[in-house]
């Protein structure tokens, strides 16, 4: 049953973080390249509160106010930028992120923070927090899409110029978007540091950025309900595949290449010409 | 002196950091793809040098079949990759080339094994002085060499009719094809001409640590990317510029601002601080 | 004084002067859009009609000169706050937003007060409203029985009326249309042009940017003309047509393509 408890608790938490970056790359058609150091803001501040002696439900909001707050500064510097130079320029931060934290010994330096205190709920209850905060990402996600925040963010992904014409404020709804979606990868750090109790800033790089954003092309890049599914798939990958181990990058690499090959619209799309070969194309899940 | 020694050490990364993004301008140029797997080039020219070297005992036949493989296998990943996603939206083909850089890494590993493979004879290893500097013969010889290389490319650019037709691609593919010039031909050329140089640079690398590993790749190529963007998209000469340019600043960089950030990090910040001043690169034409 | 005289100026344009590069596209410009009027943008191909129409709503800066809408000058302010200032603008190349329905399309424009801010935006969730706007801008441009259909599958002669819509929708004081029956037959032409002169007569001012001449002479109330990126010539459409200069841009320009022939 631990061994259950603690991969359900590890599914969960990958799956907020791919909802988080769903928000901005999906709803709002920027690519990032650069989530983990949102992610790994929210771990490294909840981490220090923690030793500090700060109870855990404390941390949670200022892990996401910060990781939000470092969302909004990165998104105001991407706005500047061209849009094929963006993903490069959220790379150079995560790079930014994993370069600093690494250096500083009041992080923990090369070796990471340690001894990160328990939360005090128990396995079982810490899964129940986490299964819990990830429906109701899921259900944020899916009500953000149905308001007109939703609908202006689809807009924008579609053909922003136009948007710029329907009267929008198009940088300040990307900033929206940045701000929401960091804050929530800030919580999944939160959690992530809580859960394994200990954190190294190479945990928080470009490679788990890229993982997290495969997750949700792999689902489908703006379905809820499919990257929900991806992410919890992928990350529990190692697990169910113990029996090809040594393999599961070359499988995982493999998976991806495939996909974007025979259908870039992941697995919604695929859900679709399945189940509904007659219809026109929604943006819908 | 130290100094002087900083921007000689810049040059040599520099120019290694300048085969590599050369490739990928090549590629980013005609395609607007962010070619993440151009890495696996590098790293796989590096295998196949190591190997023939070893086998045939001449570092210049390791050279030519390292290129070779590498410009071969990048017109593969092309033809298989590349050209069926073209009509996608560009963070398509991102993800494929993830996926693929990331099962190449891979394959290496279980092909060769994790702990990488060495020269058993590796030659240039001597050292030579210059202008009161020593440097490693492979490391000067990288630094003449890139230089030649892209100084060649530079007039095949705009000087031969293929070069000029690579331009005209890339700057509009519609009338370059009513043209007569086959769009298929020229990215092949380019592909095959960017992936063989980064099969070349692998066998520098390989020759200047004496051993060649899955992942030396990553890094190079995260920052060819930056390079790539610094010197201005598709530019030959502000490819070499912008190369040149990062590996002294993260030469100065590590000593004065160690304390603070690691060597890739500040090879991000100086990308980032460029791009906040000059949104369009440091050397784009436009 | 002649009561035309006495109507406010809605849109002025100052002395602008647009260059790109080596490139003069508008060469000081001026000119007065009154409250209420349908007036004609007309000109050779290249004349800078297209270039005229993007510096006011905002997507070029003129390199001199000013762009004031009630006296207020434009030239600081993005596209989106222009438009919230009373601009809307139809498009030459329709850019409809091909994911959603024709309605959701207009409705998005009719939704201008909620999305004004994300955070408000974020609190809305109903579309009620702004669905029944959509209806009554499509119908009333003709299309509303094809309201939740896509566009992807719709011809050019229903998109260019979706763009109208949809401008329409946004409620605007000056409508900017850019060559709105281009790609029409002659019978959608019309009676496009038929609905563009209403939409004028309750209360719309309009900028119309047109080739087809026909239908310009017979809707507009004034002609600004342009070639070459200068003015050569404004006022009332008859006197305008029969200006001498007029005549000469437009006829050099086809004896210029006959020549090429």
């Amino acid at each position: 049953m631990n061994y259950e408890i603690t991969l359900l608790t590890t599914m969960a938490i990958s799956v907020i973080f791919a909802l988080s970056l769903n928000l901005i790359t999906g709803f709002c058609g920027q690519i990032s390249l650069g989530h983990a150091a949102f992610q790994g803001v929210g771990a490294y501040a909840a981490a220090m509160l923690a030793k500090a002696g700060w109870p855990f439900f404390a941390t949670l909001p200022v892990a996401m106010l910060l990781a939000g707050a470092l969302g909004v500064v990165v998104g105001m510097a991407s706005l500047r930028v061209r849009e094929d130079f963006l993903a490069i320029t959220t790379m150079g931060v995560v790079f930014l992120f994993v370069g600093v934290v690494r250096q500083q010994d009041w992080l923990g330096g090369e070796l990471g923070l340690s001894a990160i205190p328990d939360h005090g709920l128990g396995k079982t209850g810490f899964m129940g927090v986490t299964l819990l905060a990830c429906v109701a990402v899921a259900l944020l996600s899916i009500h953000i899409r149905r308001t007109w925040m939703g609908r202006v963010f689809n807009g924008i992904a579609e053909d922003e110029d136009t948007m710029r014409v329907l009267g929008i404020d198009v940088p300040r709804y990307k900033l929206a978007a940045f701000a929401i979606g960091t804050a929530l990868a800030g919580l999944s750090g939160a959690f992530y540091a809580y859960h394994l109790q200990f954190i190294g800033a190479e945990n928080f790089g470009f490679i788990e950025s890229i993982t997290v954003l495969s997750m949700v092309v792999f689902g489908g890049i703006g379905s809820v309900a499919w990257v929900l599914i991806a992410a919890a798939l992928l990350s529990a990958l190692p697990a169910w595949f113990q029996v090809i181990g040594d393999y599961k990058l070359l499988v995982y690499g493999g998976l991806l290449f495939v996909m974007m090959r025979f259908s870039p619209g992941g697995m919604a799309a695929l859900a679709r010409r399945l189940f509904n070969p007659m219809a026109t194309r929604e943006g819908k899940s | 002196m130290l100094f002087i020694e900083l921007i000689a050490q810049g040059l040599v990364q520099g120019s290694i950091y300048a085969l590599i993004a050369l490739g990928l301008t090549l590629v980013y140029g005609l395609l607007r793809i962010l070619h993440v797997a151009h890495a696996a080039l590098f790293t796989l020219g590096a295998y196949v040098g190591v190997l023939v070297c070893n086998a045939s005992g001449s570092l210049a036949v390791a050279f030519v079949c390292a290129a070779v493989v590498a410009g071969i296998a990048g017109v593969l990943m092309y033809r298989l990759a590349y050209q069926p996603l073209l009509s996608q939206p560009p963070f398509v083909a991102l993800i494929a080339s993830i996926g693929l850089y990331i099962a190449a890494e891979e394959a290496f590993r279980i092909v060769f094994g994790a702990q990488g493979l060495s020269f058993t004879q590796p030659s240039l290893q001597g050292q030579v002085t210059l202008g009161g500097l020593q440097f490693k013969q492979a490391e000067l010889m990288v630094m003449i060499g890139t230089v030649a290389i892209i100084a060649v490319l530079a007039w095949l650019q705009s000087r031969t009719r293929v070069g000029v037709a690579c331009q005209a691609t890339v700057s509009d593919p519609q009338m370059a094809e009513s043209f007569g010039i086959s769009l298929r031909q020229v990215r092949d050329i380019n592909f095959f001409i960017g992936s063989a140089l980064a099969g070349f640079a692998g066998v520098w690398v390989a020759l200047l640590n004496n051993l060649v590993e899955p992942t030396m790749g990553s890094v190079p190529s995260y920052k060819a990317l930056a390079i790539i963007v610094l010197g201005g998209l598709g530019s030959v000469p502000g490819t070499l510029a912008a190369a040149l340019v990062l590996g002294v600043v993260e030469a100065f960089g590590t000593i004065y601002l160690g304390q603070l950030l690691d060597r890739n990090a500040i090879a991000f910040a100086f990308l980032i601080a460029v791009l906040m001043v000059r949104p369009q690169g440091l050397f784009a034409r436009r | 004084m002649t009561p035309a005289d006495t109507k406010q100026a809605l849109l002025a344009i100052d002395a602008v002067t647009v260059r790109f590069g080596g490139l003069l596209a508008i060469d000081n410009v001026s000119f007065e859009v009154r409250e209420g009027e349908l007036l004609g943008l007309i000109g050779p191909n290249g004349a800078g009609k297209t270039t005229m129409l993007r510096t006011i709503t905002g997507v070029v800066r003129p390199t001199q000169g000013q762009v004031r809408l009630d006296d207020k000058p434009l030239n600081a302010l993005p596209t989106h706050q222009r438009i919230r200032l009373g601009l809307a603008l139809s498009q030459q190349l329709v850019r409809p937003l091909r994911g959603i329905t024709l309605e959701d399309n207009v409705a998005l424009a009719a939704a201008k007060a909620k999305t004004v801010r994300p955070l408000r935006a974020l609190l809305h969730t109903s579309s009620q409203e702004e669905l029944g706007l959509a209806r009554r801008e499509l119908a009333r441009v003709g299309i509303e029985s094809l309201a939740t259909q896509s566009p992807a599958t719709q011809p050019l002669g229903v998109l260019k009326r979706l763009e109208l819509a949809r401008a329409l929708a946004l409620g605007p004081r000056l409508l900017l249309l850019d060559e709105p029956l281009a790609g029409l037959n002659s019978k959608e032409a019309h009676a496009l042009a038929e609905t563009i002169a209403d939409i004028n007569r309750q209360g719309v001012t309009v900028v119309l940017i047109e080739h087809n001449l026909g239908e310009v002479l017979r809707i507009c109330q004034r002609l600004v003309v342009l070639d070459n990126g200068r003015k050569i010539g404004e006022g009332e459409p008859r006197a305008v047509m029969a200006d001498p200069v007029v005549r000469a841009a437009y006829l050099g320009s086809d004896e210029q393509e006959a020549r090429h022939a």
